[in-house]
């Protein structure tokens, strides 16, 4: 094949590349620079990237009765401990920690020994329960969050930790992946375990949790990115209850608590709230876009 | 034998919750769809197709479904089209082509919401920093004469760029005709990454030696090249990234909900949306699952159309 560069072309490519990035990257751009200037600074669009960081007095701190001195800060502070301070952020983030990291394990916990039962033992209806996956692959999640939220209403259980994490406790996609991932395992693993007199419950979790780890990766990251990001849930079963919310929903509330031109703490949380999961994808990215895309079906 | 009965161990779990956080629901939506039960209320009365009957007859449910139709129409095409662009740039870049990737992708990765709002803040038409950029451009003579096609020697009130410029830019969110379009911008802004990555994947797929032999045979340029062998190749993923792409803008919602809430003037009351307020909301759980029921039927179709076509393919290698 031709091997001479075509260094005008690829010039051109790149433009139209760089382009695109640029536009892509306005919003992270803008959020940061927003929680990091002052007001008058973001409603004027002027200051650049990190704004002059003049010290500002802090309205709210002067209402609350405190000595002027100990309100004035640069807007960096400002907008941080404000986003701290009028929301329980930590709190939201915490929730948000404990509801995806509940939710993957308790998957893990259903979805391997299913996995493994319908890839390696012979049993009577063996296909009408991977028949029975496969059909609930089809099943959108916002077509039963209706009826899982009357169920769930029902019951008692809205508002509580339980709502958040019981509808997806049973994740079909994850079954189905690992299924297909123990179908590559050789038999003799498994005959040399039984053999070596272990149980089937040692054998699932002693022998075939380790091969699957790399499966188990992929499908962590899309599970934990899905319910991280998650709004549309948690917006259905949690009215109201701050305590139990996660990080979108508390970034939502916080929002439509502002009177409207506190841009800089809201950019600020926005920035706490986004910030964990790029990070961790800029550090393995790789991983995350194979495991996004692996299940990319879901 | 011990090992006889463990499977029910096993798969017990799995399939009671199958049975009953997926199957049993969507009996339950089917159920509720033909009464007019609300929560709080101990019984419900029977009322046959009537909820049916309204979403084909009130225009509140025509604008849904106009709504939601038009999203997708808008957001499939030109986030597909972008995917396969950015993809077939970077796969035939020498350098950079990791960069470009993981930018691309940062949006499928970040907090869907958190960026909605961030959209809305950049979109807002007095202070935003979008309206100040278009503005901008309207002092400078030479990027005016551009835009509003001065330079060809037209009226440039007649074009959108002249006219924004003499009266003023557009609300976008606050405005009928740009809502939905804004709200569209969003998710292809935030989906296209996506499927830029499917299509790198696929293109990783095509046999290097269809290429020397398209060579040999004359295919000179680029586009020969693309013709006859790089989309011809491609075509499962296109079927894939399509009905994903579309399935997953049928299923938009946060960006409605944190911005517009369906308005203004029911312009961007997609169906998801509506299913959350009339169902979650208004506690109107008979009209919402008959939005929820009608929703599964579209998604389940092009499902199918995806199967139908996956199972058709050529396999070439």
């Amino acid at each position: 094949m031709m091997v001479r560069t075509n260094w005008l072309g690829e010039f051109l490519k790149h433009s139209v590349l760089l382009a695109g990035a640029i536009v892509v990257l306005l919003p992270f751009y803008l959020m940061l620079s927003y929680s990091l200037k002052s007001p008058a600074e973001i409603e004027s669009n002027t200051g650049g990237f990190v704004g002059s960081q003049e010290i500002m007095t802090d309205r709210r701190c002067i209402k609350a009765g405190k000595p002027a001195e100990e309100c004035d800060m640069r807007p960096i502070v400002y907008n941080y401990t404000a986003a701290f301070s009028e929301a329980p952020l930590v709190r939201y983030m915490l929730n948000g920690v404990f509801v995806t990291v509940s939710i993957f394990i308790i998957q893990v916990l259903v979805a391997l020994p299913c996995a493994y039962a319908l890839s390696k033992l012979k049993f009577w209806g063996r296909d009408v329960v991977f028949g029975l996956v496969i059909f609930c692959l089809l099943i959108p999640v916002h077509a039963i969050a209706l009826p899982l939220y009357i169920m769930l209403a029902k019951v008692g259980l809205t508002n509580t930790y339980a709502a958040l994490i019981i509808p997806w406790t049973i994740s079909v996609f994850g079954i189905f992946l690992m299924r297909q991932f123990f179908m590559t395992v050789p038999d003799d693993l498994i005959d040399a375990a039984r053999m070596d007199g272990m149980s089937e419950f040692a054998i699932v979790w002693r022998v075939m949790l380790p091969t699957a780890i790399p499966a188990l990766l992929a499908f962590g990251i899309f599970s934990v990115v899905a319910h991280w990001n998650d709004y549309y849930w948690p917006r259905v079963v949690i009215t109201g209850n701050r305590d139990l919310m996660t990080p979108p929903l508390g970034l939502r509330m916080f929002k439509s608590d502002l009177d409207g031109n506190e841009y800089g703490p809201m950019m600020a949380a926005t920035t706490v709230i986004v910030l964990p999961l790029v990070i961790i994808f800029l550090l393995a990215q790789r991983r995350f876009i194979e495991g996004i895309t692996m299940t990319g079906m879901k | 034998m011990g090992r006889s009965r463990v499977h029910l161990w096993f798969i017990g779990p799995a399939v009671i919750l199958m049975a009953g956080l997926l199957i049993f629901p969507v009996f339950v939506a089917a159920f509720l769809s033909f009464t007019d039960y609300n929560l709080g209320n101990p019984s419900f009365n029977w009322i046959g197709v009537e909820n049916y009957d309204r979403l084909v007859s009130r225009s509140t449910y025509k604008k849904m479904f106009t709504a939601s139709l038009t999203y997708v129409l808008l957001v499939v095409p030109i986030s597909v089209a972008l995917g396969l662009g950015a993809a077939l740039l970077i796969s035939s870049l020498r350098i950079g082509g990791e960069l470009y990737k993981a930018v691309f992708f940062l949006p499928v990765m970040a907090t869907l919401l958190a960026m909605a709002i961030v959209w809305e803040f950049a979109l807002h038409p007095i202070v935003g920093v979008v309206n100040d950029i278009l503005r901008s451009g309207c002092d400078v003579g030479l990027l005016h004469a551009l835009l509003s096609g001065s330079w060809l020697g037209s009226d440039p009130l007649q074009s959108w760029y002249g006219h924004a410029c003499a009266e003023d830019f557009p609300l976008w969110l606050g405005d009928k005709r740009y809502a939905l379009g804004t709200i569209a911008f969003i998710g292809i802004w935030q989906g296209f990454g996506f499927n830029m990555v499917l299509y790198l994947a696929g293109l990783t797929s095509v046999p290097r030696e269809l290429y020397q032999a398209a060579h040999m045979d004359g295919a000179d340029s680029a586009w020969e090249r693309f013709r006859l062998v790089t989309w011809p190749m491609l075509g499962p993923t296109n079927v894939f990234v399509v009905t994903i792409s579309s399935i997953r803008s049928f299923q938009v919602f946060d960006t409605v909900e944190a911005l517009t809430r369906g308005g203004p003037a029911k312009s961007t009351y997609v169906m998801v949306y509506a299913m959350f307020e009339k169902g979650v909301k208004q506690n109107l759980l008979g009209i919402g699952s008959a939005i929820t029921i009608v929703f599964l039927g579209f998604v389940l179709i092009l499902t199918l159309i995806q199967v139908y076509f996956v199972n058709r393919r050529v396999h070439y290698a």
